[in-house]
């Protein structure tokens, strides 16, 4: 029987079957951090009960590490103790552990396949719904809540319902692909999905553009699956993906091995069926900023930000919603995007902090100065892409230009350690969501490209990368 | 179960409002009931009372895999979340440590439900009375996992 990637790697992860697609399935790796894991220890320890797998689980400290200086002790009390417990989980049930000092920490879903951890057709679950970042190699990659990282933990398996299937097709070439980046398709997606489009279902990545991407492109893409509302999404391996892990640390002895079966194993077949299918024109797509409180409220940088009745196109209950997320932004539905001023810009977070990332940035930057009044900064992904990146001498390009260069961690994304906005600020920020308060209280988020972000930094408000040489 | 509602009318309502980051830091169940739907409710807090269900939209509880969203609602004293549909990871963390029920409502059930109405719920019916409307409405069933965990009374007492 033909069938998609996806069944193929569930499937082949199946314990029990206890049919309707409920099924036990067996987990490859479990990806630990300090914010969702401390209850999940205490059950353990509550009933006497061991990690099972602990050369299959990883943890580091991303969430709520401060990203200044690293030789000062973390002054916010509750992170302190989130962090010191999990150093003491970690050495108590016998858990490798990157820790705040490790030269490999970094956000989680960065250091996975940094470390060689993210394989090709393995089941990766962490408790953080941005675990999607891995399907990216061919991975069934989901995030979980406590209670799931506990029986992971004590029992490397988990509960599942099966998933529908959903393929995203992203046909054709992107007109410039250094101002049209992954993170404009995978906005455009969602816009055109909504956030519930994915609800129930993962996403298969598939057509010329995703092909043509970097794994680092996939990165950001599978990353956003959550937005879209699917648990995971995939993209088939191929060689790009076997030769970015080459070299890797945990990669197992027989990698090569593996490699010829994933070659010829880890695709969808040629006339499997997908539940639903998706296509956008690569060609067609422009830089994106979103305006509102979520990300599927999103526009082309030359539009304007539409009017609620606009938006909503008939729906009175998506007509109150972009009234509210206006108010809440405090925009006026009709001005320009590239008339919208902001205050702070970040580059970083597990959608945007990579290599690459900074590398793209970094060109729209040299040479030039942050505009007057606009404070910016930029998070490396992982203690290792911040010393390639300093290699490269991209510190130096940003820190001339006025940007603060920091240690690696989720930063300005989610608002749990230092760096947050203030109530009323506007951030051009590279992270996934663009909910209310999510960047600190009050907090104004648009979710954009790092390019784009690098571009507001200099100008002060949003401006069409296609415009600038950016080779 | 009967309980009275506090309805929120939009779609969407994310993690990050039902229990907002900076609060992720807290081990105590209790203090993070206070911080309940801070994110779009200052007064949520004051206001639920113990064995109170929530009424929204599409799409409850998307974000974030914090499982501390279904506990600070569970300790706030909500009981169940009706919703038009629920993100999967906040559908199956709310059952997992059999923190509330998370109940699929169609959209003309979600208009009609008005705040302050005072519910039956009766799962084993798959019906919701609306004992201030005198009215009764369908609930979607609960798929079969989620509903055999809810039986089992969590993640940790289910076995197949």
């Amino acid at each position: 029987m033909s069938k998609t990637l996806f069944e193929k790697i569930w499937d082949s992860h199946v314990v029990v079957d206890e049919g309707n697609g409920r099924s036990l399935l067996y987990v490859d790796r479990h990806l630990v951090h300090e914010v969702t894991s401390p209850q999940a220890f205490d059950g353990l320890r509550l009933n006497g009960r061991k990690v099972r797998r602990t050369d299959l689980t990883f943890a580091t400290m991303d969430h709520n590490v401060p990203t200044s200086n690293r030789s000062l002790p973390i002054l916010d009390q509750t992170s302190a103790m989130q962090v010191k417990a999990l150093e003491r989980n970690c050495k108590e049930f016998g858990i490798t552990l990157f820790d705040i000092d490790s030269p490999d920490q970094g956000i989680v879903h960065v250091i996975g396949p940094e470390l060689g951890i993210t394989l090709p057709g393995t089941t990766i679950v962490c408790g953080d719904s941005h675990t999607s970042t891995h399907g990216a190699f061919g991975a069934l990659a989901f995030g979980i809540g406590t209670s799931d990282v506990e029986h992971v933990l004590a029992t490397q398996c988990i509960w599942m319902e099966k998933p529908k299937t959903f393929e995203i097709r992203v046909e054709g070439k992107r007109r410039n692909p250094h101002a049209v980046t992954a993170k404009d398709i995978m906005l455009s997606i969602i816009k055109k999905l909504g956030t519930a489009g994915g609800t129930g279902a993962m996403f298969e990545y598939r057509g010329e553009a995703i092909e043509d991407m970097t794994m680092e492109q996939r990165m950001t893409i599978c990353n956003m699956s959550i937005e879209g509302g699917a648990r995971a999404g995939l993209v088939a391996p191929d060689e790009k993906t076997f030769d970015y892990l080459r070299g890797r640390r945990y990669l197992p002895d027989n990698y090569e091995k593996l490699v010829d079966y994933w070659r010829e194993n880890l695709k969808t077949d040629a006339n499997a069926t997908f539940d639903r299918s998706f296509t956008l024109q690569a060609g067609e797509i422009a830089p994106q900023v979103s305006w509102g409180t979520n990300p599927a409220m999103t526009v082309d940088v030359t539009e304007r930000v539409p009017f609620p009745e606009e938006y909503a196109k008939g729906n009175l209950e998506e007509e109150k919603a972009a009234a509210k997320a206006l108010q809440y932004m405090g925009l006026k539905a009709g001005t320009p995007v590239m008339e919208i001023r902001i205050d702070r810009v970040f580059i970083g977070s597990c959608t945007n902090s990579r290599l690459e990332d900074l590398i793209e940035a970094s060109r729209v930057v040299k040479g030039k100065k942050v505009s007057e009044g606009v404070r910016a900064m930029v998070v490396p992904g992982s203690q290792h892409v911040k010393k390639q990146a300093e290699d490269l001498g991209l510190d130096r390009i940003f820190k001339d230009a006025g940007f603060e260069w920091r240690e690696s961690g989720c930063s300005m994304c989610l608002g749990m350690n230092p760096d947050i906005l203030a109530a009323g600020e506007r951030c051009a920020s590279t992270s996934n969501r663009n909910f209310e308060g999510r960047q600190g209280a009050g907090g104004r988020t648009h979710l954009v490209s790092p390019v784009m972000a690098a571009a507001a930094a200099i100008a002060g408000h949003f401006v069409d990368v296609r415009d600038m040489d950016l080779s | 179960m009967k309980g009275s509602v506090i309805k929120y009318a939009r779609d969407n309502i994310d993690t990050d409002v039902i229990l907002p980051g900076p609060y992720l830091k807290i081990h105590d169940y209790n203090e993070l009931a206070k911080h309940a739907m801070e994110g779009i409710d200052k007064d949520f807090h004051k206001k639920v009372k113990p064995g109170d269900f929530i009424v929204a939209g599409r799409n409850f509880g998307c974000g974030s895999s914090r499982e501390h969203a279904p506990i600070a609602l569970s300790y706030s004293g909500i009981k169940a979340v009706l919703a038009v549909s629920f993100a999967r990871i906040f559908y199956r963390n709310a059952v997992d440590g059999a923190f509330l029920l998370p109940i699929e409502i169609d959209e003309e059930t979600y208009k009609e439900i008005s705040e302050g109405d005072q519910l039956e719920i009766e799962t084993s019916k798959n019906e919701i009375k609306n004992i201030t409307k005198n009215k009764t409405y369908k609930m979607k069933p609960f798929p079969e996992l989620i509903g055999k965990i809810i039986a089992a009374g969590g993640l940790f007492n289910y076995k197949p």
